[in-house]
């Protein structure tokens, strides 16, 4: 692991498996065969097996992310991920994608602060070209100018379709980490500046692979129609003799909770219904207090039964919605400095201060009261559900596997989320709920039309 | 001079070169695929209740979850008063704001307790009742989702309450490009059928009341009209059982509404700009109408518009977005449905390259017309719909949705297991065929929404007309 921070923690989370579930009954247990071996080159290799279907989920994700990309280059990260896609020297632009579809693959690839994965999900028979072109491009690209202009080029396409040219333009991700943390790794604009973006040079390309893509930097993770024995067999054949590469040691980026809240308006040329986003600091991966900030989330914003929903969608009827997201990934997939923010479009004729004090009388009432058992029963067997069904597809079961042997060093670990969340009790959310969804550890953007901002300066 | 022709003229000058790479040799050590497994086909067990109502069975043993997918057939957006398009959709969101025994809130609030979701959604044909459990409650979710398709109460400060919410909701996606987008190539493509109105519109909006509400729900939310799947850990015996339980006292009220009118199969092209100031893409949506599902040419025109615009190795995306670095993404799908279809390109490009990303979006197209696709390509689509429906069926619920869609566009339920053999039966020709007939540049209406200083870009390409 090059970034775990915080190992001391883990056996607080480890200890709470013990406890069996008794939210509902044992047929709805969904416990993931998982077989783990790292090869000799330090890549680390997760099967699950389930032969329901000729199908296999294939997910390689390299431990590196948003968070470690040069200071002078916002989007490298990203950027890089598209050019993973752009041929090597055995497998010229264009092969990659033309082996996989002609596989009946589909494939795809995404960055994150403290990961960057790359996904295939196909019928079986594709598994093996698929597993010789992850390899291909583990050991080197063609590093061609002319594949580097065109993905600048494609990812300022992105930029805009995402962000430049939207509505509320992803601030709830992208401008929300900028004001809410300190360090420039958490801070910086993970899409990039174009200046950044445009600056991109082949060494730059050249030096990320070297440093961040070898095979003792990344998982390999297959689920679906193939046995451990032969998942480990196909990774030595293909990546065994892939050399490990020297990876540098992640700055500190760590941060702690925020002790002043912070407060900002945003103009919005595009949108014309007002939106705010609430975002507070969470525990770090491996804290004891990691499951009980998911069922927190769950019982604040998660879905229609959610207090905030009944509360301010319906009763007050003061918001269109309410959304809460972990940063970019979940609740159980960081490995650094995250937020929990709420998210919410709300009626022009209410002021975001009344949205707030709605928010902050909901989690008052945690506070103060917890929560009944019937509605933390409740509250369980749904998430329950749902980690069941993040589950199904081959395609994110290894993902997922990938991802938690790659930020927890141990897949297994994701046979273990139902229990800690089983585990959660009421004085755990009130504890939760007191230290981390203060106002001195929130950070608000109120994000207006600018029309509807005008008109507030002219009453002013 | 025409546009007929300008466009025709323009289409002969851009098609572009074969790509190189699909020339290029595969690597030397690549190793082959492995020989295909045999094609999975649901079993699907079927009865017929004395009412009406259509149930299939998909058993599965997969995860533990049971899924209900409770599909009526003209009951959606086509159905649906001129002056109140969109309503289907607001019909469907209120089916789970109330019933006779239960308020919204006790509605949620038992869905989340069963480890399960209850849902509605209208489409063009038909509306959709969705409800999944953790397998120990499939029977008191089937309970949950037979009382709110049965028996809502559409109680009046939810239906307030969802109107001033989908006023707000409009305004939010007016502001999205690609939803002007789709308003414009709808109309463009369907003229006046109701296919063209699937939006809501702030007049019919204010004009829904509760009585709308419960008429319609007795029209069209009727067993006669009504298909059931259940799939997952369940067998089929148990699974009539508590379908009967559920639905079989359930009788149809008065007469279901009459089938919709086919759509036109040709339209004369319109060449719209939707003026969107400061706008820093064009979204461009080329588009003309095609055949239903039950059309003998749906099949081809699958594989044709795969070739085209059907994921990363597709023409318009290696050539607009690996190629000429345009776009983030570059897509066509064909839009298949009981009465009628399209056939709906789109990319959203940067204002510079606006007239000529349409250029090569009408080149593409004029070449699966003008040369045969090769062999290999042809294999690699083919193969790249068979590997979609392998991947799709590895989902229990998606299994279910495609038979209740299936169903809904006029499609019997021995179409999911035909589809892959059909398609592996399509040949170059038959492709080539499709281009001449349905990719003609001539006959495809063209939508850009962007800045007002694209429009000198477009030209060449029809006689654009403006509007905000």
């Amino acid at each position: 692991m090059s970034a775990m921070r915080s190992p001391k923690l883990l056996p607080f989370l480890i200890g709470l498996t013990l406890s069996a579930s008794s939210l509902a009954s044992d047929v709805d247990r969904f416990d993931l065969p998982i077989a783990v071996k790292t090869l000799d080159n330090g890549l680390t290799v997760v099967v699950s097996e389930d032969r329901s279907a000729p199908v296999v989920g294939v997910s390689v994700v390299y431990k590196v992310g948003m968070r470690s990309e040069p200071k002078n280059r916002t989007g490298f990260a990203h950027l890089f991920e598209h050019l993973m896609f752009e041929g090597t020297p055995n497998a010229p632009e264009g092969t990659f994608d033309k082996v996989i579809s002609g596989g009946g693959g589909r494939n795809n690839g995404s960055t994150r602060p403290d990961f960057t994965n790359y996904i295939e999900i196909a019928p079986v028979s594709a598994l093996e070209p698929i597993l010789w072109l992850e390899a291909d491009r583990m050991k080197t690209l063609d590093f061609s100018e002319k594949t580097l202009k065109n993905q600048q080029d494609v990812v300022k396409e992105e930029i805009r379709v995402n962000v430049k040219n939207q509505p509320y333009g992803g601030f709830m991700w992208i401008d929300i980490s900028q004001q809410a943390f300190s360090k420039w790794e958490n801070n910086h604009d993970g899409y990039g500046s174009f200046v950044d973006l445009e600056s991109a040079k082949l060494d730059d390309v050249r030096a990320f692979h070297r440093d961040y893509y070898g095979p003792n930097n990344a998982v390999l993770s297959l689920a679906g129609d193939v046995s451990p024995e032969e998942g480990f067999a196909l990774a030595e054949k293909y990546f065994g003799k892939i050399d490990q590469r020297p990876t540098p040691k992640p700055a500190d980026f760590s941060e702690p909770l925020n002790t002043q809240e912070k407060r900002i308006t945003q103009s919005d040329p595009l949108a014309q219904v007002p939106a705010v986003a609430v975002g507070y600091k969470i525990a770090d991966r491996g804290s004891p207090d990691q499951a009980p900030i998911a069922v927190l989330a769950e019982v604040l914003a998660g879905g229609d039964a959610s207090r905030m929903y009944q509360g301010l969608v319906k009763g007050k009827e003061m918001a269109l919605n309410i959304d809460s997201l972990f940063g970019l990934t979940g609740p159980f997939e960081y490995d650094g400095p995250t937020l929990l923010t709420v998210f919410a479009l709300y009626k022009p004729t209410v002021q975001a201060d009344q949205l707030l004090a709605e928010m902050d009388a909901q989690i008052a009432a945690i506070v103060k009261d917890g929560v009944s058992d019937a509605e933390l029963a409740r509250v369980k067997t749904a998430m329950l559900a749902d980690w069941n069904n993040s589950l199904e597809s081959f395609l994110s079961r290894a993902d997922t596997l990938a991802k938690f042997q790659a930020l927890w060093g141990d897949a297994k670990v994701a046979n273990r989320v139902p229990a800690w969340i089983q585990a959660v009790t009421s004085d755990d959310l009130k504890r939760v709920a007191a230290k981390y969804l203060t106002v001195a550890n929130r950070t608000v953007i109120d994000r207006k039309p600018a029309a509807m901002l005008a008109t507030d300066a002219e009453k002013k | 001079m025409t546009k007929t022709l300008i466009a025709l003229l323009i289409g002969a000058l851009l098609v572009p070169a074969a790509h190189a790479g699909e020339a290029a040799a595969m690597p030397k050590d690549l190793p082959a695929y492995a020989a295909d497994k045999p094609l999975p086909v649901p079993a699907i067990s079927k009865q017929t209740l004395d009412n009406g109502l259509t149930v299939w069975v998909v058993p599965r043993n997969g995860m533990p979850r049971i899924d209900f997918v409770l599909a009526f057939q003209g009951a959606g957006l086509a159905a649906d008063d001129p002056a109140m398009p969109g309503f289907a959709s607001t019909l469907a969101g209120l089916l789970s704001e109330g019933s006779d025994q239960r308020d919204s809130k006790a509605i949620a609030e038992a869905a989340q307790g069963q480890g399960g979701s209850i849902g509605a959604f209208a489409s063009n044909d038909g509306l959709t009742v969705a409800a999944d459990a953790l397998a120990s409650n499939a029977e008191p979710m089937l309970a949950l989702l037979a009382e709110v398709a049965r028996t809502p109460s559409f109680p009046e400060n939810e239906v307030a309450l969802a109107k001033a919410n989908a006023l707000q909701g409009l305004k939010a996606a007016e502001a999205q490009p690609g939803f002007r987008a789709e308003r414009a190539i709808l109309k463009a493509v369907y003229g006046e059928h109701p296919y063209a109105r699937t939006q809501n519109t702030e007049a019919g909006i204010n004009a829904i009341t509760r009585e709308h509400l419960v008429a319609a729900h007795r029209q069209r939310l009727r067993p006669d009209r009504a298909l059931l799947v259940i799939t997952g850990r369940v067998d089929p015996e148990r699974a009539f059982t508590l379908a009967k339980g559920a639905f079989g006292d359930w009788k149809a009220e008065g007469k279901a509404a009459a089938a919709i009118a086919a759509s036109a199969t040709t339209a004369t092209p319109r060449f719209v700009h939707l003026e969107r100031s400061g706008s820093v893409q064009s979204a461009l949506r080329v588009g003309r109408p095609s055949v239903p599902a039950t059309d003998a040419d749906h099949i081809p025109l699958r594989v044709a518009s795969t070739i085209l615009g059907g994921g990363f190795s597709s023409r318009l995306m290696q050539n607009l977005r690996e190629d000429k670095g345009y776009t983030y993404g570059a897509y066509l799908g064909h839009r298949s449905l009981a009465a009628g279809g399209a056939l709906i390109a789109g990319a959203d490009v940067r204002n510079e390259v606006t007239g000529a990303a349409l250029g090569e979006v009408l080149a593409e197209y004029t070449r699966l017309g003008a040369e045969a696709v090769s062999a290999r390509e042809l294999d690699m689509n083919k193969r790249y719909i068979a590997g979609g429906y392998l991947i799709s069926n590895q989902m229990q619920a998606a299994v279910a949705m495609t038979l209740a869609n299936n169903w809904l566009s006029g499609l019997p339920p021995e179409f999911l297991g035909e589809f892959v053999p059909k398609v592996r039966a399509v040949d170059a020709a038959q492709v080539q065929a499709i281009g001449k007939k349905y990719f003609a540049p001539a006959q495809q209406s063209i939508v850009v929404v962007g800045d007002a200083a694209v429009v000198a870009q477009l030209k060449d390409y029809g006689k654009f007309e403006t509007s905000k």
